[in-house]
């Protein structure tokens, strides 16, 4: 692949300001079982060569499927046109970094491709059927999800590595129905459940049949259950949905490109200015929140992002105030940073690099485990996995709900509530924070269906959590 | 642009002995990004997807592919066969009953054209000179495309056509921040008028008046077509998936028959309507046709494809979303039929105090099963006070059953628009819903 892209590259030398080439051959399996049948068994590949040109500030991006030397040249004539035709408008320099040389491959300790469909099947088959065992639950669904992704990366500055990518998990789900509305459970998330950067050990630590019967009874309770009641309470969140919630409310927020405007035609601008890093606070001194694309297991993580900058650890609240951003290197070098934070990435070989997430991770605090931190609330609410989420344009207001939550009265939790909503402006939330639990508590949740740019990208990237009290919140919102 | 029907063929005779169907795509599409009244992003993209799907012992295996050469697609019905098999070993005889026979189905003729990056260069000139003029900054996209897609099955079915189509939006943003949103879907990139555009946009962000704030509550309010668009395709996933349905999940689950919407709300499926993007077959190739789903305000009956179908005794109307079912069928070719107001004005002459939400973003559903969503409104929310626009309001949130506020819907513009929010993930699949504008009381607001 190296001569294929380096020839590219070399084609184009002198007709365009900065070029890079490409390739990518990405392959998925998605399995699914649903109420005792097999409802998806899909299997995907593509493979195709995505050439990016800049000539003064404009760039264009053009694709050629597969890895044919002539397609990929087209494809080169077509952007070196496109970017050669357009207005001609200043453009920052890109920021400075050494030319990305080697090859990376994300830990594995068993191929997910490998292992036989029957194996993989017969664990969602179980999974599925343990849900079914209450009668009560009308759709029984099991999951298994496997990604790879081998990618060679060449520039006109002299870089050339090679990445492969292995991602891999599974979630099951529990529908009850009831006269007036239907109760879902999942396990161990909602939006397609746990998925890790790792093989297939990974889905197997998942135990889906072990859990399968928890699921299903708290979906059935759930039917049962008194509605979250309305008012301002104490909140505390569990992993997943306060990974939702970074994610939302923090994680894009501090993309660059949206704090500079790229953004506002989809995804929105943001709350934040470019010139607010070191002194806007975005919450309390206990919200310490890092962009790391080196953390092991992350979907966010990757040796080189695609433009070949190493991923790295980029410090993005210290003690509740903004510090830093997700950037590239053009947006950095627009505000003056010294290095691109190394955040871009692209869904496929058909799509352009945008900012995206690495793993956006707050880290742990004192507050010990989720049981001293109920143990130490008076009155609140304990919210687990995502049910619906929601954000305005700059990320400032949000409307989230959970599959679930438990009532606390003094320090215990008690009983089960349905609908568990809440609602609150970022900087006013975040503000609340007041306990964050120790490391034995942090792990890593993901997102497999982040949508961002235009054509339109999904994303993966996983949020570091441990769970964390928050005060002062509405809860039970409309 | 040709070549879908010919690769489906091929991919058929590559593709095992027995029950099996083969959907191609082939995408030839251009898009344009401007920020800040300048060209950012240019994206072209040239691809296909060839997907096999086999059915063995009522069970559905499918594999895709990009590479149209013979041993790939080889491999990729080698690939459907063993996941279908495998599903077969796994939990025995399923309840899949396989591909649709072949069906005569009503070839819409139309001419498409592939994208033209001049026209593309022009429509964001043009936005700028009209944001540049009034001093504000145009932000948005262009995009045409070219899609053929082709279907063919073991048991005879050989369909195809090509489709093409063309979306421009603008929104432009005055110094102060406000913000407003234009945008056109059409077929063919000459429907799109980025002047009018830009102007309607630039209009909305220069409003004059301090942004007003309400308290949390029920309102009056006017949805633009573009509000309602998105609204109406919350309800496609909440309301009309035929599996959703069957299991008793859906929002119309023991209401069909039964009055969900005001007597003036009529919605349909209709995928042959020229002033939608039409379509002639599904995933699976059987062939669309109008679907009365509300009418007079009474709900009619929800989608189906061949999966769903079987779950509920009824037969296909043409909504497979991928071969063999997998997502829920939902309709991609709504048309809500508009009423007697000449234009929104029309609508906010009798509201006292009210609300005007040209679009509303982020939606997102938060029970199925009373199509309860929320969204929140951006790029144009106005207060509406004695009748008439006043002055800008802040963004508001959206918290509302979809078919509460068609039960609540009071008024429908006569003109229907076609909505779409342009959004393309994956292989690209262009929809739009056709509908008016319309006030509805009673819509929480906070």
């Amino acid at each position: 692949m190296r001569e294929l892209l380096e020839r590219l590259i070399d084609a184009a030398t002198g007709r365009a300001d900065y070029i890079d080439a490409r390739h990518l051959r990405a392959r998925r399996e998605r399995l699914a079982v649903r109420n005792g049948a097999v409802h998806e068994v899909l299997s995907s590949e593509s493979e195709g060569v995505g050439v990016r040109v800049r000539i003064g500030g404009a760039w264009a991006f053009a694709t050629a499927r597969g890895s044919s030397r002539k397609e990929a040249e087209s494809a080169l004539a077509w952007a070196l046109d496109v970017a050669a035709g357009q207005a001609r408008v200043p453009g920052a320099p890109l920021a400075p970094e050494p030319a990305a040389q080697g090859t990376w491959a994300s830990p594995v300790e068993r191929d997910p491709f490998e292992v036989a469909l029957d194996e993989k099947l017969s664990t969602l088959t179980a999974a599925a059927k343990a849900l079914r065992e209450r009668p009560e639950v009308a759709v029984a669904t099991a999951r298994f999800q496997a990604f790879r992704t081998d990618k060679a990366f060449a520039s006109s500055e002299g870089a050339y590595c090679e990445q492969r990518l292995t991602e891999c998990g599974g979630e099951i789900a529990a529908s009850a129905v009831g006269e007036f509305e239907t109760q879902v459970r999942s396990y161990p998330a909602s939006h397609g459940g746990g998925v890790a950067q790792a093989g297939y050990e990974h889905f197997a630590a998942l135990r889906l049949p072990e859990e399968a019967p928890r699921v299903a009874d708290e979906a059935v309770a759930l039917l049962q259950a008194p509605a979250c009641p309305a008012g301002e309470t104490t909140l505390i969140l569990a992993r997943e949905q306060l990974g939702l919630q970074i994610h939302e409310s923090v994680g894009h927020a501090i993309e660059l490109d949206r704090v500079l405007g790229r953004e506002a035609s989809y995804a929105g601008t943001s709350y934040v200015s470019a010139d607010s890093a070191g002194s806007y606070r975005v919450g309390s001194r206990l919200m310490n929140i890092t962009a790391d694309a080196t953390v092991a297991r992350g979907l966010g993580s990757f040796r080189w992002d695609d433009e070949g900058v190493e991923g790295q650890a980029v410090p993005i609240v210290r003690e509740g105030v903004l510090q830093g951003f997700l950037s590239s290197r053009e947006t950095a070098s627009e505000i003056g940073l010294e290095r691109s934070g190394g955040c871009m990435r692209a869904d496929g070989f058909a799509r352009q690099p945008i900012v995206r997430m690495t793993n956006v991770n707050l880290e742990p605090g004192q507050a010990g485990t989720l049981d001293d931190l109920i143990g130490d609330t008076d009155r609140g609410i304990l919210i687990d996995t995502n049910r619906s989420w929601s954000i305005d344009d700059r990320r400032l207001r949000f409307r989230f709900e959970g599959e679930a939550a438990w009532e606390i009265v003094d320090g215990r939790p008690t009983r089960l509530l349905r609908n568990p909503s809440y609602a609150g402006v970022t900087p006013e939330f975040w503000s609340g924070l007041d306990a964050v639990c120790s490391p034995s508590e942090w792990r890593l949740s993901s997102l497999t269906d982040c949508g961002k740019g235009e054509p339109g990208q999904w994303g993966h990237v996983s949020h570091g959590s441990a769970p964390a009290r928050f005060r002062g919140v509405e809860a039970g919102v409309a | 642009m040709s070549g879908a029907a010919a690769v489906a063929d091929r991919a058929l005779a590559a593709a095992p002995a027995g029950d099996a169907l083969v959907h191609v795509t082939r995408e030839g599409s251009l898009m344009l990004r401007f920020a800040g009244s300048r060209p950012t992003q240019a994206t072209a993209v040239e691809d296909l997807t060839v997907e096999i799907a086999v059915v063995r012992d009522g069970h559905v295996g499918r594999a895709a592919t990009n590479d149209d050469a013979s041993e790939a697609l080889a491999a990729c019905g080698r690939r459907a066969d063993a996941s279908a098999t495998a599903a077969a070993r796994a939990v025995g005889a399923g309840p899949y009953p396989g591909f649709p026979q072949p069906a005569e189905y009503r070839q819409l003729g139309r001419d498409t054209t592939p994208p033209d990056p001049a026209d593309g260069g022009r429509a964001l000139a043009t936005a700028f000179e009209v944001a540049d003029g009034t001093g504000v900054e145009a932000h948005g996209i262009w995009t045409a495309a070219e899609v053929e897609t082709a279907v063919a099955s073991a048991s005879g079915t050989r369909v195809v056509e090509s489709v093409s189509d063309a979306f421009m939006k603008v929104i432009c943003i005055a110094p102060g921040g406000r913000s407003g949103y234009s945008a056109t879907t059409a077929r063919t990139a000459d429907g799109i008028q980025p002047a009018r555009l830009a102007e309607d946009a630039t209009r909305k962000a220069t409003r004059r008046g301090e942004p007003a704030a309400l308290p949390p509550g029920e309102y009056r309010v006017v949805l633009e077509h573009y509000a309602v668009g998105l609204l109406l395709d919350t309800l496609a996933i909440t309301a009309f998936d035929g599996l959703a349905h069957a299991e008793g999940r859906g929002a119309l689950a023991d209401r069909l028959g039964t009055a969900v919407a005001s007597p003036g709300v009529n919605l349909a499926d209709s995928p042959r309507l020229e002033a939608t993007l039409p379509r002639s077959f599904d995933a699976e190739g059987v062939p669309k046709a109008p679907l009365p789903l509300i009418q007079d305000g009474v709900a009619h009956r929800v989608v189906h494809d061949t999966r769903s179908a079987a779950v509920a005794g009824a037969v296909s109307t043409g909504h497979a979303r991928v071969p063999g079912g997998g997502p829920g069928p939902i309709p991609t070719n709504l048309v809500l039929i508009g009423g007697g107001a000449v234009d929104e004005d029309e609508l906010c002459a009798p509201v006292e105090l009210g609300v005007y939400v040209t679009r509303l973003w982020y939606a997102n559903v938060i029970r199925q099963k009373e199509a309860l969503v929320t969204a929140v409104s951006r790029d144009g929310t106005f207060l509406i006070e004695e009748g008439r626009i006043t002055r800008p309001l802040a963004d508001v949130r959206l918290t509302d059953s979809v078919l509460g506020i068609l039960a609540r819907t009071e008024a429908l513009t006569s003109r229907p628009g076609l909505a779409s929010e342009g959004e393309f993930y994956g292989r690209r699949f262009a929809s739009a819903v056709a509908c008016p504008a319309i006030r509805a009381n009673g819509v929480s607001l906070s």
